[in-house]
């Protein structure tokens, strides 16, 4: 096995020890969330998902770790799961056929998704989002020690897609307070 | 306070700049141009036979030459196509014939390699580099053939044993729908360029450029006006080449070309060939006399199978010999792999009515007699 494959089994346990602890489990949820880690690596509910849908955003694996961590609130709040929905929109339909051109190959040479990247981080710092600044250098820390042949991979995945759409419906569904 | 201030920002910053260090910046890709036309003074032979049997179904053989002369081929089998036991299997023709088939591919051992589960796996591709012979084959974990990952493994001793397989990241989608069928052809920087197809939603061939060290450089499609399926590349100098690709669209086709100018940067639809493809894999070949060959299907479907001839770089082509010809519509000779070896004997095999792959090696001169 390789690094790649190695990582991506080890974040999928992570991903379901943070589904496990969103469980309506009570206080002790994110004990049980860790204790489902090491259940889910070695009874192959994370091999299971790494099948199904490939090698984890480092997006993904930090919201999972935050969740698991007890951080509130989450990085993923109201606009960034937005903007992950928009950027998704456009991107996975491109990116399977839809059109001529395919946004996923700028990743394997990903000289403007850099710079992209650069004017993404010049937005967080001034809108004060030290946490998706960091969550930004670990995906790219995770693209420059070669988990990752396409940088795309280390930003976003379906996965975090779903996270992203699960948490603006649930906003959408709670009662507004008055004002 | 202060140091709170800039640690984020200084992490990004170094974290930018190893990713900036690690990020490709290719040179123009270029094809090793192909060596000077040359007449084959063979006189004609064909011969024939079945690859050792090694499950009741077998299907898409692929055809390698190893550096010490042997051909090598590689094919899937099992109880039925996508069944659980089935295997990629393997065996090479010595001067003792062919060997015994060993399964190098199986989904109990993608899996374990891979950390992920395995639902399935198909579609070999063989390419020998030297003493490197490479591997590409699918694995399925989730739904049809257009779950399909692609994964690659290498062996340094003819086939006897291979590196654990590593699955390559083509797909931003779950990774799926990226399929070989046909092998690569060799790059000027040391690279390959490897035809393959995407097939979920939207149908089109595709090109993945590799590094010498197996990393991606670039993913290329090759837009068509319709669906098409697995590209088969012949290179003509070092910045040409032409692509075929199977036809999927609905009614009688026929078989489907891109063209690149540019080394495969890009691969412009060009006119359809005036030849047939019920919606079936081709395989080409540039011949060492510079005539380009091409196996595929006839007008009436997977019961008849074809060889073609152009002898101006894909302008015109002319029947050259029928292989196989059945008049029940569901028998089926299809899958072609094509290779000229280093003695220019031309090597040809095919899935035989699902029961196995069938093996024929002949001359150019028996292509020049039609067949005879």
């Amino acid at each position: 096995m390789n690094a790649t494959a190695l990582y991506g089994w080890l974040a999928h346990g992570v991903v379901i020890g943070a589904l496990v602890s969103l469980l309506p489990l009570g206080s002790r949820r994110r004990i049980l969330g860790l204790a489902a880690i090491p259940l889910a690596l070695l009874g192959g509910p994370a091999a299971l998902l790494h099948g199904f849908v490939g090698t984890p955003s480092v997006t993904l694996l930090a919201l999972a770790a935050c969740q698991l961590a007890g951080r509130t609130p989450t990085p993923l709040d109201w606009r960034p799961a937005w903007s992950l929905i928009g950027v998704a929109t456009l991107f996975y339909p491109m990116a399977l056929g839809f059109g001529p051109f395919d946004p996923y190959a700028v990743g394997y040479q990903p000289w403007p998704l850099l710079l992209a990247i650069c004017v993404l981080a010049a937005l967080l710092l001034h809108c004060r989002r030290n946490d998706w600044l960091l969550i930004l250098s670990a995906a790219l820390a995770g693209y420059a020690g070669g988990l990752y042949g396409n940088l795309w991979d280390a930003l976003i995945d379906p996965l975090l897609l779903v996270a992203a759409l699960a948490v603006v419906i649930g906003r959408s569904r709670q009662p507004r307070l008055a004002g | 306070m202060t140091l709170s201030r800039w640690l984020t920002p200084t992490l990004f910053v170094l974290a930018l700049a190893a990713a900036a260090w690690r990020a490709p910046l290719p040179a123009a890709p270029a094809f090793v141009p192909p060596p000077a036309a040359a007449s084959d003074p063979a006189p004609a032979f064909f011969s024939a036979a079945m690859l050792p049997t090694a499950a009741p179904s077998a299907h898409a053989a692929a055809l390698a030459q190893l550096a010490d002369g042997r051909i090598a081929a590689a094919w899937f089998a099992g109880t039925r196509e996508g069944a659980a036991d089935v295997a990629v299997w393997y065996a090479t023709l010595g001067a003792e014939g062919w060997s015994a088939p060993q399964a190098i591919a199986t989904r109990e051992g993608t899996a374990a390699a891979t950390l992920a589960y395995v639902r399935k796996v198909g579609n070999p591709v063989l390419y020998s580099e030297g003493e490197r012979l490479h591997l590409w084959f699918v694995s399925v974990a989730l739904g049809g053939w257009a779950g399909s990952m692609l994964n690659h493994a290498v062996s340094s001793n003819g086939g006897a044993s291979w590196s654990p397989p590593t699955r390559l990241q083509t797909s931003p989608f779950l990774n799926i729908s990226t399929l070989g069928r046909a092998p690569p052809v060799p790059l000027a920087d040391g690279g390959l360029g490897l035809p393959v197809y995407h097939e979920f939603i939207a149908k089109h061939g595709e090109w993945l450029r590799l590094a010498p060290d197996g990393r991606i450089f670039d993913k290329v499609r090759m837009p068509q006006g319709g669906r098409t399926l697995q590209p088969a590349v012949a290179v003509l100098d070092g910045q040409h080449a032409l692509a075929v690709l199977r036809d999927n669209d609905s009614g009688p086709g026929r078989i489907r070309v891109a063209t690149t100018a540019d080394g495969g940067q890009h691969w412009p639809a060009a006119d359809a060939l005036p030849l047939p493809n019920p919606n079936s894999s081709v395989a080409m070949l540039r011949l060492k006399s510079g005539r380009l060959l091409i196996a595929g299907n006839g007008e009436t479907g997977r019961n008849q199978l074809l060889l073609w001839l152009s002898d101006d770089a894909g302008k015109t082509w002319r029947t050259a010999a029928t292989v196989e010809s059945d008049a029940d519509p569901q028998a089926e000779f299809s899958y072609p792999a094509l290779l000229q070896d280093r003695d220019g004997r031309v090597h040809l095999a095919y899935t035989w009515r699902r029961q196995g792959i069938k093996y024929a090696v002949y001359s150019e001169a028996w292509l020049n007699g039609g067949g005879r």
